[in-house]
């Protein structure tokens, strides 16, 4: 009896004591979700916010998955291997066709972006979007035998046509390396657009198109224009830049078998209409550029799109050996969109040019050749056809694996299954979700399409939240956000959760809000899975250059160049402190315009600043040093007028330097040892 | 533990479970079955050809139907003078519908719980509720006779909830709008029809929930009728019955695409004799329909497969009664819920139109604009609101006074009126809303430009208010 007794009595104390508790502990864990979420009705779930978040210790590594994330492929000649980067599994996966299994994998450098296979199959060219090379691999021995220094953030790589050179595009500055395979090193840099990811060789080898996914750098109002840079392969020139206008985000372009067109995927933002609707498609409107292959060929646009219905985030188009179709993976939707040529041919035909650019804006006219839309698992990106045009293989980016269709039927005919985890984590559907246009009326447009790669497309849009044309919105970065609230310039959200909730359905999005368990995925992903590239750029060892020091006394400096104490709240260094280099504070800096009203704005991070021109909320200053040369005249944002030029350019050499925040936090952590690390 | 408690537990048990399966055993009674509107064949106001007066009907009735026992029929509103318009909650288990208990009565909206059986009246006007439809965020939509100053004559849709409280006017023009569905994307589809100044033609339109953005889905010829509004499919089809102003022999099925409304109509029913009065898609490909058998003088219950778009075997047919409307009883997947752009605390909204010199190229075959627009007049239904200037690039901007009929039409430099006015237009309180151009190609998204009229204020309509002082609301 007195055993029970002693079970029994904390039993029951500890069950009065929950009855007791509960009502107040409930009440408390509403207020508190409430007030986090900014919403009445999300769910109450301690582990979304308190489990899922988590980004150090032993939690994290339990709940953490390490997915390969398939991004762009090769095929052998034979078409019997198939070449696949595993853009978060740092790895090249050999995948057998016949079999559909992979046979093999090779660790390449970090966030592996394109693949170039030599002519004779021997070896295969990878780029290392993370750690600025490019892995030269034998693909007999499955072993990297070479690696090539390039530029920051090498993506689309293409052989020239008599193989002695690479060209590797750098989607980070810009530019394309040209790298002479015999020595190893780089030849010449060719400047290219803004963001250049996309390389392709025309059929005759006399030429290569360099596409860009951001516009180039205008002044709010100007026309959004991309750049498609043209290389003359035998000299090893640029000889054309074309301007696409009204388009950005060309990730890709192949070219028809004949020569006679070049294609490639591209959206039509409308950042420069007023955000009122998403009816009418007057936010995004996606849809492929063709560029006629004769003297003053045209560049003609055609949606994708239809009226009721958007297929948001085209990606990689592949082209038949016929040339009588192209696939163009739509990764906002999980699709792939058919289009056929003979179609799209006789519609230039029969059209005058003021016609051709009438139909770049309209929604009726993709029924004319696009002939199928075949679902794929979740965000399609790589595309690659078999040597006979039979079968299309297709990266399921965020399903770690590989679809195969047949190109006759236009139906799936198999997987090839990378063996990922297996499992979805909150962070992976929440990536899922970003990347996903199904949360959006319409389907017009996903995170992703305003913020490609979890950072931010470099557009100014006129959200018109209060009246058009007012309070112009900068995009900014998703990268690393999770620790420097609030949110959105004006500093009205102070979570993520309230970022992204019925807010962002309102304005944004126009459907439904998340549900609680998505919102919950979301700032699962966006908290602790979206860092910085590293700075390879100016700051790849974590040392700081002469200049940079310089600089950086300068943004911590107390007295100006006369030796007068500067205002505690006039010092860079006050508003701007490190890791985030944000003080988390509401300031008005002097920058507001006419079209503003008045407001304080949110004290923006800076790691990684030199990546995210345009800069302050308007976007208007285009450079960091138009910050202060053109747009702070009078001392506000930060005390500056007295910098010699000489000095400005050292404190702009130390914003470019400043690096992710964990740089910052531990510094017996070099920035490359995170992703070392990572990768292990 | 003892044998009696081993009893006492295994009772407690039995009576939870039973407690729990039972009602949900009462409440699966209704489902799968088939809840159509019978109207008597004798019934002399029913003018189901022409579409001019079928919501009022005398006589009518619901009554379920055992798809599997078609035979039996069983009356759901026998204690009513006329019931009809029938909709199925999403999850199956209540069913909202139109009524009148007595002849005296006037047409209200009312909720059959499909358990229990029992009726509960939502609306309690003096003026005919009629058509109610489920919303997902758990309020309805519902059609009522509506005459004021305002709209002067009109059936306007709204909603309330399901108590009847809470109840908001979504559409503000002299319209009768009837038949109203819910898109999948959420948004409502409504027959809808000008009545002034003059009579127009029924087209589809479609609006959000709060009553914004409303905008044409479909327009037939000019001389189509719409008998019943759209039933949409899960494979992205639109069905509904139309039918010839001219012909009094009934209506044909017809379809549009979600993707692309206006350019897709498919008729399912021209090769065939006999007319047809509503539709429910049921499967990919299997519908059922109200036909009416050449030869025959009632509407019957049929099988309808609309692939190869031949009618099938006959599920109820009873002489003495047309079947007029069919539902049935079973969970559907919950559209959209849109959230709301509307503040009821701001009196205006903002029109914006990037250029009103872009018109349709099919009114003039190509896309070369029209002779240059310098101004625009605003029409409300007894009187101007103003005339106002447009900016050198075509945009304008107006701040109109909410929830107020109005209409647009261009002048030329002499102020002769050049082309319109368009259809009838309302903004909600709070309401934004864009246009691209005037009478333009419904499939035209906008040319990514910054027009001039977003640089400036916008001209408050009607223009001789001057300034309207409010507070401006951020969508937040």
């Amino acid at each position: 009896m007195k055993k029970y007794f002693l079970i029994l009595t904390p039993i029951v104390i500890i069950l009065v004591a929950g009855i007791i508790a509960y009502r107040p502990a409930h009440t408390w864990a509403r207020a508190h979700v409430n007030y986090i979420t900014a919403a009445e009705d999300h769910s109450l779930n301690c582990l979304s916010c308190h489990l899922y978040t988590q980004r150090e210790g032993l939690i994290p590594k339990l709940i953490h998955a390490g997915y390969y994330s398939p991004f762009n492929m090769a095929l052998s000649g034979d078409g019997k291997r198939l070449y696949i980067l595993a853009e978060e599994g740092d790895a090249l996966i050999i995948a057998d066709t016949e079999i559909r299994k992979v046979k093999g994998k090779i660790p390449v450098g970090v966030r592996p972006h394109s693949i170039a296979l030599s002519a004779n199959g021997k070896k295969a060219y990878v780029s290392n979007q993370w750690s600025d090379n490019v892995y030269v691999i034998d693909l007999k021995a499955e072993k990297v035998t070479d690696t090539l220094k390039t530029g920051n953030g090498p993506a689309g790589i293409a052989l020239s046509s008599d193989e002695h050179y690479l060209y590797v595009v750098n989607s980070y500055t810009s530019d394309i390396s040209v790298i002479d395979l015999k020595s190893g090193r780089e030849h010449k840099r060719l400047s290219a657009g803004n963001n250049p990811t996309g390389i392709g060789m025309a059929p005759d080898k006399s030429k290569l198109y360099v596409t860009s996914r951001r516009a180039l750098l205008m002044p709010y109002g100007e026309p959004v224009v991309c750049e498609l840079t043209v290389i003359d392969d035998q000299h090893k020139r640029v000889t054309d830049r074309m301007d696409v206008r009204s388009a950005y985000m060309m990730e890709n372009v192949d070219f028809t078998p004949d020569g006679e067109l070049a294609i490639m995927p591209l959206i039509r933002p409308k950042n420069l209409v007023p955000s009122i609707q998403v009816e009418r498609g007057f936010m995004m409107t996606n849809g492929f550029g063709v560029i006629e292959q004769k003297p003053e060929g045209r560049i003609i646009q055609f949606l994708v799109d239809e009226p009721n219905s958007y297929y948001a985030d085209p990606f990689d188009i592949a082209i038949t050996p016929d040339g009588k179709r192209a696939f163009i993976s739509q990764s906002g939707v999980d699709l792939i969109s058919v289009i056929d040529l003979d179609s799209v041919r006789a519609l230039i035909d029969e059209s005058t040019t003021e016609m051709l650019e009438y139909y770049s804006n309209h929604l009726g006219i993709s029924n004319r050749y696009v002939i199928k839309r075949i679902p794929t698992g979740a965000n399609p990106k790589g595309l690659a056809l078999s040597p006979d045009g039979k079968k299309l293989y297709v990266a399921e980016h965020l399903e770690d694996r590989i679809a195969v269709i047949n190109t006759d039927s236009l139906e799936i005919m198999g997987t090839i299954d990378l063996k990922g985890p297996g499992r979805i984590t909150m962070a992976r559907q929440g990536r899922r979700l970003l990347n996903n246009a199904g949360h959006t009326f319409q389907n017009q447009y996903s995170c992703y399409t305003c913020h490609p790669d979890a950072h931010e497309d470099g557009l100014v849009y006129n959200m018109a939240s209060k009246d058009m044309g007012r309070n112009l919105a900068n995009t900014q970065s998703l990268r690393d956000i999770g620790d420097t609230p609030p949110f959105k310039w004006n500093g009205k959200n102070h979570t993520i959760y309230k970022q992204d909730g019925m807010r962002f359905s309102t304005v944004l999005t126009r459907t439904e809000p998340f549900n609680s368990r998505n919102l919950d995925a979301l700032v699962a992903y966006i908290i602790t899975d979206n860092p910085y590239p590293p700075n390879l750029l100016y700051n790849p060892a974590g040392e700081l250059t002469d200049i940079q020091l310089r600089g950086k006394a300068l943004f911590e400096r107390t007295h100006d160049n006369l030796g007068n104490e500067i205002p505690e709240k006039n010092r860079c260094i006050t508003c701007h402190p490190p890791p985030y280099f944000t003080h988390k504070q509401m300031e008005d800096v002097g920058t507001l315009i006419a079209s503003d009203d008045s407001m304080l704005f949110d004290t923006p991070h800076l790691n990684h600043i030199y990546a995210s021109p345009p800069y302050l909320h308007h976007g208007l200053a285009l450079t960091l040093e138009e910050i202060w040369t053109i747009y702070a005249e009078d001392d506000i944002h930060g005390a500056v007028n007295d910098f010699t030029k000489i000095q400005l350019n050292e404190l702009i050499e130390y914003l470019k330097s400043l690096s992710g925040p964990e740089y910052y936090i531990d510094k017996n952590r070099t920035l490359m040892a995170r992703f070392i690390k990572r990768k292990k | 533990m003892t044998y009696n408690g081993l009893k006492i537990l295994a009772s407690i048990l039995l009576t939870v479970v039973l407690s729990a399966v039972l009602p949900s055993c009462k409440g699966r009674a209704m489902s799968g079955m088939l809840v159509i509107t019978q109207v008597p064949v004798s019934s002399t106001d029913a003018d189901f050809c022409t579409g001019e007066s079928w919501r009022y009907l005398t006589g009518a009735r619901l009554a379920a139907v055992d798809p599997d026992r078609p035979g039996k029929i069983r009356v759901l509103t026998g204690n009513f003078f006329s019931a009809c318009s029938p909709d199925i909650s999403y999850d199956g288990r209540f069913m909202l519908f139109s009524g009148r208990q007595s002849e005296s009565d006037s047409w209200q909206i009312w909720e059959m719980d499909l358990r229990k059986m029992k009726t509960r009246k939502i609306t309690s006007f003096t003026e005919d509720c009629t058509d109610p439809s489920y919303l997902p965020d758990g309020r309805m939509v519902f059609s009522k006779y509506t005459e004021n100053d305002t709209v002067k004559i009109s059936h306007s849709l709204f909603t309330c909830k399901l108590d009847g409280s809470a109840l908001n006017q979504l559409t503000f023009s002299p319209v009768a709008n009837f038949a109203t569905t819910v898109l999948k994307d959420g948004r409502l589809l409504t027959v809808s029809r000008q009545l002034l100044p003059e009579h127009g033609n029924p087209v589809l339109m479609v609006l959000r929930p709060d009553g914004t953005k409303a905008d044409l889905f479909y327009k037939g010829s000019d001389s189509i009728v719409f008998l019943k509004g759209g039933a949409e499919t899960d494979d992205g089809r639109i069905f509904f019955i139309e039918n010839t102003r001219e012909s009094l022999s009934g209506g044909t099925i017809a379809s549009v695409s979600y993707n692309q409304p206006l350019n897709s109509r498919a008729d399912h029913t021209s090769s065939t004799e006999g007319a047809y009065l509503a539709v429910l898609p049921l499967h990919s490909n299997e519908m059922l329909v109200s036909y009416k058998k050449p030869g025959t003088d009632h509407y019957a219950l049929y099988e309808f497969d609309n692939v190869r778009n031949t009618t099938g075997k006959i599920v109820l047919d009873d002489p003495d009664y047309n079947v007029f409307d069919i539902a049935r009883v079973m969970k559907y997947e919950r559209p959209r819920n849109l959230p709301s752009e509307v503040d009821m605390m701001v009196k205006t909204g903002l029109l914006f139109c990037q250029d009103i010199n872009v018109r349709d190229i099919r009114m003039k075959g190509n896309p070369g604009k029209f002779g240059k627009v310098h101004m625009i007049e605003v029409l409300g239904t007894d009187t101007t609101y103003g005339k106002v200037t447009v900016e050198m690039d075509g945009s304008f901007q107006l701040k109109v006074i909410a929830d107020t009929p109005f209409r647009i039409r261009t002048l030329d430099d002499s102020g002769n009126v050049e082309s319109g006015p368009c259809a009838w237009l309302w903004l909600r309180p709070n309401e934004r809303r864009g246009c691209v151009g005037c009478h333009e190609d419904p499939e035209i998204v906008p040319e990514n430009r910054l027009a001039e009229a977003v640089k400036k204020p916008p001209v408050v309509i009607p223009t001789y208010f001057g300034e309207i002082k409010e507070k401006t609301v951020e969508l937040e």
